[in-house]
């Protein structure tokens, strides 16, 4: 019985002994597994780091396409939420919004008049300027469903992807001025940099094509919410209030699309190059509804076939 | 099983962050129960989890893919350390480890975007801030939600939840 008793006793604080050096273990080893896990991030982020932007990771496309359902049905959640609640505050003042929508309706109507006439007299301008429409472009209607999941980019995410015919770096729009372009692709969705980014940049004019020479282009700044229009010459006029449009050389955006307004003139000199910053046209913080353009940029000959004296029947 | 449990709830916060847009979308719940498993002091749970869910959020953002993977990692061991060094147990003391696993994770990922070449567009102060309140807030209330749901002495308060019940209505008696 004794026997029995001091076996039992001895084999617990076996398994005790076991349980205590199992936790030691445990500590010991963990800086090696982190040290292991940290060089595997590592090694990913220094493969993602080293392709070029438009090459896509397979794990991106896949995990956009996995999550888009979610993000629809998170993005129509609270649509409908929001319209509840906006519908609820709104309703005292229909009436005077009433009034008001009916005003602007009018003024409206006045400028469209007066837009065919100016779009009659571009027509007439690019013919001068020797500038034709080498391709026509068609839309696809998207809606944002999400925006940038770490918070620390500028970037949306569109329920439309290259099952519905979008290619990377096609524009996107809306009806009141350029989103930004098409940077990541999935079949369903479609990841935009916004043209508030840093990073995003347009070929620009002030005015319209042809009435202006304030040829420039227009780069982001970022959280402020504006765009920075540079290299204008100091010799151009341009006054708070001009709009200024896309030229379609940079290859991305087609020509004669509102970019946005001038906010903020500092005035250049004859060799220093105005300071210009534009407010955006489309509301980027409300986006809800948007349009991807299938556009391509026509193609520009090689630069030594645009030289004089070159045999240009050579290929 | 508590693994199928710790990988239901990061499901769900991966998710919901993909979903999320600003103002909620500051909230980083991935990063919340990440710090949970860290103060349960389970060390290789917290690295993977940690692994996981930066690497899940980089993979549908912009930014590098690794990044938040790596930050997330190196957090989650932090948080473990100090759990192992320091009884954490308290409510209110996981308030300042939210806030400082927050800043951590932060600064870990726009270091490493900088260091490559890929700064993040976003103002980092203001960012940052946002974040930190946001998570902070939101954190401790999680926590302390997936402290009632998951941890051992919960479960067990369940199940003897019936026995204590039956303990206070007193002694039967018998003949009656």
């Amino acid at each position: 019985m004794f026997a029995y008793f001091s076996l039992f006793t001895l084999h617990l604080s076996l398994v005790q002994m076991a349980a205590i050096r199992t936790q030691k273990e445990i500590r010991q080893r963990a800086p090696i597994w982190l040290v292991v896990l940290l060089l595997t991030n590592l090694v990913i982020m220094a493969v993602d780091a080293r392709d070029s932007v438009t090459r896509q990771r397979l794990i991106r496309v896949w995990v956009q396409a996995l999550i888009s359902p979610a993000q629809n049905l998170s993005s129509g959640a609270s649509g409908a939420g929001t319209n509840f609640v906006r519908q609820i505050v709104n309703f005292r003042s229909t009436a005077a919004e009433n009034e008001n929508l009916k005003e602007q309706l009018f003024s409206a109507q006045k400028e469209l008049r007066n837009a065919e006439q100016a779009a009659t007299e571009n027509e007439r301008l690019k013919g001068l300027l020797g500038l034709k429409e080498q391709t026509g472009y068609e839309q696809v209607n998207a809606r944002v469903i999400a925006r940038d999941s770490s918070i620390w980019f500028n970037t949306i995410t569109i329920n439309r992807g290259s099952s519905s015919g979008i290619a990377l770096n096609m524009p996107v729009v809306t009806g009141s001025g350029i989103v930004g372009r098409v940077i990541a692709l999935s079949p369903w969705t479609a990841q935009v940099m916004m043209v508030t980014d840093e990073k995003a940049a347009a070929g620009a004019i002030v005015g319209q094509l042809g009435g202006s020479g304030a040829l420039g282009s227009v780069r982001g700044l970022g959280a402020k919410g504006l765009v920075e229009m540079r290299y204008v010459s100091g010799l151009e006029k341009v006054e708070v209030g001009n709009y200024i449009l896309t030229t379609g050389q940079d290859g991305i955006y087609p020509p004669g699309l509102t970019i946005g307004e001038v906010v903020q003139v500092n005035p250049g000199t004859a060799t220093q190059s105005h300071e210009i910053l534009i407010r955006p046209g489309a509301k980027l913080d409300q986006l809800e509804d948007v349009a991807v353009l299938l556009y391509r940029a026509p193609a520009r000959p090689a630069p030594e076939q645009t030289l004089p004296n070159v045999d240009k029947t050579k290929k | 099983m508590p693994q199928l449990k710790t990988a239901a709830a990061l499901a769900v916060a991966i998710i919901l962050q993909l979903c999320l847009r600003p103002p909620l979308s500051y909230v980083d719940l991935p990063l919340i129960v990440v710090v949970y498993i860290a103060l349960q002091r389970h060390a290789w749970h917290a690295l993977i989890v940690g692994t996981i869910a930066g690497l899940a959020v980089d993979a549908a953002s912009v930014g590098l893919i690794g990044a938040g993977g790596f930050s997330k990692t190196l957090t989650a061991y932090l948080i473990y350390v100090a759990a192992t060094r320091v009884n954490l147990e308290n409510t209110l003391l996981r308030i300042p480890v939210l806030a400082a696993a927050s800043i951590i994770d932060s600064a870990i990922y726009v270091f490493w975007h900088r260091s490559l070449g890929y700064p993040p567009t976003m103002p980092f102060m203001q960012t940052l801030a946002y974040r930190l309140i946001a998570t902070t807030i939101v954190g401790t209330f999680a926590l302390y939600l997936l402290n009632s749901l998951f941890t051992e002495r919960a479960r067990q308060r369940r199940t003897f939840a019936s026995r204590r019940k039956g303990a206070r209505r007193g002694p039967r008696k018998l003949g009656r």
